[in-house]
């Protein structure tokens, strides 16, 4: 085991010294500093941002019932807006009229709705399941 | 001797408690960061491999160029079709991950030793790498770059950090990923674990899902959020640069000649091109930026072109656009494209004459190439040994 794991290790700090090698060597002289910086913001805007947004919202739902279909619905929906922030959010028109050719604000209202009606669905199936298998459960005094 | 008083600050640091006991939620244990670990782990592994063929393409070096493969015609196509489908699935992964492990950030105290200061300083850099390389590809993918430094050579060099940082991260965290990479029986949180894994696959299906239809034809019905349409654009394809981004203005159809350079020179006009016999190819042109779609090409084989001239066999070629503006004016064929019957001069596409975003009056069209390299507006083609 601990053979195979030094050999990872090194290779993986190998791995690390040949990117920021090729971050210094293969790029204009202010570009590694510019990365640098835009790292540690990488970092920040997740620890500081992102991460603390979604403790608070996951302390408001903790008590909520049926917290988890909730929680994967508010997952997949968020998830869904992450990766379409970067259409809404660029400024200027599409390069051409092939980029970006959607109806990209419609269209994510369209995925939450599903998503939610999704979750709603799968809600109302386990309790429908749960009231069905009530009777059963008391067992053979009926 | 008299007892020192501790200091205020630690007083209140001990009434203050644990702060990784702050985060109430079960879930932020071991045995979820290594579920969850695994496939963004995979997905990571997958990322790097693809994008390593998408460099190797694009920048071959004289010992590869001659060793890439025309086979598969689709090889460009699913490779870098995979790269970006998994980038997307990467987002909920590694912020679920995240999620798992953020109590963490507040250990106390927050350094112990030098060795787990540097475990520390490897996990941020673990972090900020694939923080900023799935940010980086996902608004390059919209064709977006806030950043003041070029996307390609970065995004190359940050993936070589991101695989070393995991790497190193596996090495590290061995004991813990072979403890919990079972399950356990009566698992007292194993509800609870499988309900947040439910929704993360149902996150990383749905995003998948909504965009990979820009590269897997049969899920373009469900194209919602792509940054690409793969079809009712002109002629059936997406465009990534337009004549009028590239300062190509009109092309005369009487006046444009074709100048192929080699051992002899010749000129061609676009009436002597389409009397030359025409072959037909069914390629698809595959971008980097992670769209891709198939079509029907047809135009003269580029080996029939290169023999006009009396280029020897095994002869490569430079390929020469009318662009003016951007990046990728010029391609270089290596001898097995230029000698593979599917590579053309395209000069129609989908039974229409090229428009002239697509390439008007010829382009490059090439199995297993990226689409950068499928040089539009061609003016010249060069013979290089």
């Amino acid at each position: 085991m601990t053979p195979l794991r030094w050999t990872l290790g090194l290779l993986g700090v190998a791995a690390m010294l040949a990117g920021v090698r090729l971050l210094v060597l293969g790029t204009p002289s202010g570009t590694p500093l510019d990365v640098g910086w835009w790292f540690v913001g990488a970092i920040l805007a997740h620890d500081l941002l992102l991460a603390p947004l979604v403790a608070l919202v996951g302390l408001a739902v903790w008590r909520l019932p049926e917290r988890r279909v909730l929680r994967g619905a508010l997952l997949t929906a968020g998830c869904a807006a992450l990766i379409t922030l970067p259409i809404l959010l660029r400024p200027g028109p599409p390069r051409n009229a092939t980029v970006l050719a959607l109806d990209y604000p419609l269209n994510l209202l369209g995925v939450v709705a599903a998503v939610l009606l999704a979750a709603s669905a799968l809600v109302g199936v386990r309790r429908a399941r749960r009231r069905g298998d009530a009777p059963n459960a008391t067992g053979p005094g009926t | 001797m008299a007892r020192v008083p501790r200091p205020r600050w630690a007083r209140r640091l001990g009434r203050v408690g644990d702060p990784t006991r702050w985060f109430s939620a079960p879930l932020h244990d071991e045995r979820t960061a290594v579920v969850v670990g695994r496939w963004l782990g995979a997905g990571v592994l997958v990322c790097f491999l693809t994008g390593l063929v998408s460099h190797g393409l694009q920048h071959p070096g004289d010992w590869l160029a001659t060793r890439l493969p025309t086979r598969p015609v689709w090889g460009y196509r699913l490779t870098q079709g995979a790269h970006v489908v998994t980038g997307i699935a990467l987002v909920p992964l590694l912020l679920v991950k995240l999620w798992v492990v953020y109590p963490r950030l507040f250990v106390l105290p927050p350094v112990r030793s030098l060795r787990h200061a540097l475990e520390r300083l490897s996990v941020a850099v673990l972090v900020g790498a694939a923080l900023l390389q799935v940010f980086l590809g996902l608004v390059n993918i919209v064709q977006w770059y806030p950043w003041p430094f070029s996307f390609r050579p970065v995004h190359w060099a940050l993936a070589w950090v991101l695989l070393g940082a995991t790497l190193l991260h596996v090495a590290v965290q061995a004991p813990a990923i072979a403890t919990h990479w079972r399950g356990r029986r009566n698992d007292p949180e194993g509800t609870e674990r499988r309900s947040l894994l439910l929704g993360l696959g149902a996150a990383v299906a749905t995003v998948t899902l909504v965009t990979a239809g820009q590269t897997v034809a049969p899920l373009r019905r469900v194209t919602l959020l792509a940054p690409r349409r793969p079809d009712g654009s002109k002629q059936g394809l997406p465009i990534n640069r337009t004549a009028a981004e590239a300062g190509v203005g009109e092309v005369s159809e009487e006046n444009w000649r074709l100048r192929l350079a080699g051992p002899r020179t010749r000129e061609l006009s676009l009436a002597e091109l389409r009397r030359l016999p025409q072959h037909g190819a069914r390629l698809p042109i595959a971008c980097v930026e992670g769209w891709s779609a198939t079509a029907d090409w047809s135009g003269v084989r580029l080996r029939d072109l290169l023999e006009l001239v009396g280029a020897p066999p095994g002869a490569s070629a430079r390929i020469v656009s009318l662009q003016r503006r951007g990046g990728y004016g010029v391609s270089e064929l290596p001898p097995q494209f230029v000698r593979d019957p599917l590579t053309l001069l395209a000069l129609r596409l989908n039974g229409q004459v090229l428009s002239l975003d697509h390439g008007f009056p010829a382009r490059i069209i090439a199995p297993n190439r990226p689409g950068v390299l499928q040089t539009k507006w061609v003016t010249t083609i060069e013979v290089s040994a």
